[in-house]
């Protein structure tokens, strides 16, 4: 099945379809709800950072495998 | 009659390209992989064990004190990690198996294997492997190397006991 839910724009994937905006606007939602989340709980600015940067890289790494299954064929090298 | 005397001329003087049979044929080497793909994929699944390296490396330096070495300072997060639920796993799969992944998905784009034999009339077959030179690949392979080869020896160290 051919799905065409994301373009590729060098190591960025940038949804091209309504479930590629839906995706892409989910991980939103979740990286902004970490941020709310980790921020109640540390004791100071680089706790926050430290702890949210790890996740949000997750979020990017699930994102991008996503993306990277069904994102619009290019051609070949 | 002057036209057919003129065309024989010129097919007699016609220049036929040379053929040499010996010659090693050319052939399209296709990798499994795309190279670009691959390379995108595969920062993604550095990234995250480079910013889990980089904060034992701040770990380290602003607890530095006599006896303590970088392993250290990784085994104190690992336990660290070991200890929080649900997210126990994630430190060998964020330090082996996404660099591995990584290994994998672009060697896969840059190698490229064939057998076949090594003349028209030879019975040996010659197994060939073509890497291609794509640097973001290879760079990734390598640090990928690297961040496994860290955990081992961080794994060996921590296992290795002397009696």
């Amino acid at each position: 099945m051919k799905l065409n839910w994301f373009i590729r724009k060098g190591i960025i994937y940038r949804p091209a379809s309504v479930v590629g905006w839906v995706i892409f606007t989910i991980a939103v939602v979740l990286a902004v709800y970490m941020f709310i989340d980790i921020d109640g709980r540390s004791h100071s600015v680089s706790d926050t950072m430290i702890n949210f940067v790890f996740d949000l890289l997750l979020i990017g790494l699930i994102y991008t495998i996503i993306a990277y299954f069904t994102e619009a064929k290019q051609k070949a090298d | 009659m002057k036209d057919k005397d003129e065309f024989l001329k010129t097919m007699e003087n016609l220049q036929v390209p040379e053929i040499n049979p010996t010659e090693h044929p050319k052939m399209v080497k296709m990798a499994i992989m795309n190279a670009e793909r691959s390379a995108a994929l595969g920062v993604w699944l550095v990234v995250v064990p480079c910013y889990f390296l980089l904060c034992v490396f701040m770990y380290y330096f602003s607890h530095i004190r006599v006896g303590s070495s970088w392993f250290v300072a990784m085994f104190t997060l690992m336990s660290s990690l070991d200890k929080t639920p649900y997210i126990d796993f994630l430190g060998p799969v964020i330090m082996v198996v996404l660099p591995i992944i990584c290994i994998i998905i672009n060697s896969l784009a840059i190698i490229h294997v064939n057998i076949q034999k090594a003349g028209q009339t030879s019975k040996v077959r010659e197994f060939s492997v073509t890497i291609k030179i794509k640097i973001w690949n290879i760079l990734l392979i390598l640090l990928s190397l690297a961040i496994v080869g860290i955990f081992i020896g961080y794994v060996m160290t921590e296992n290795i006991s002397v009696r």
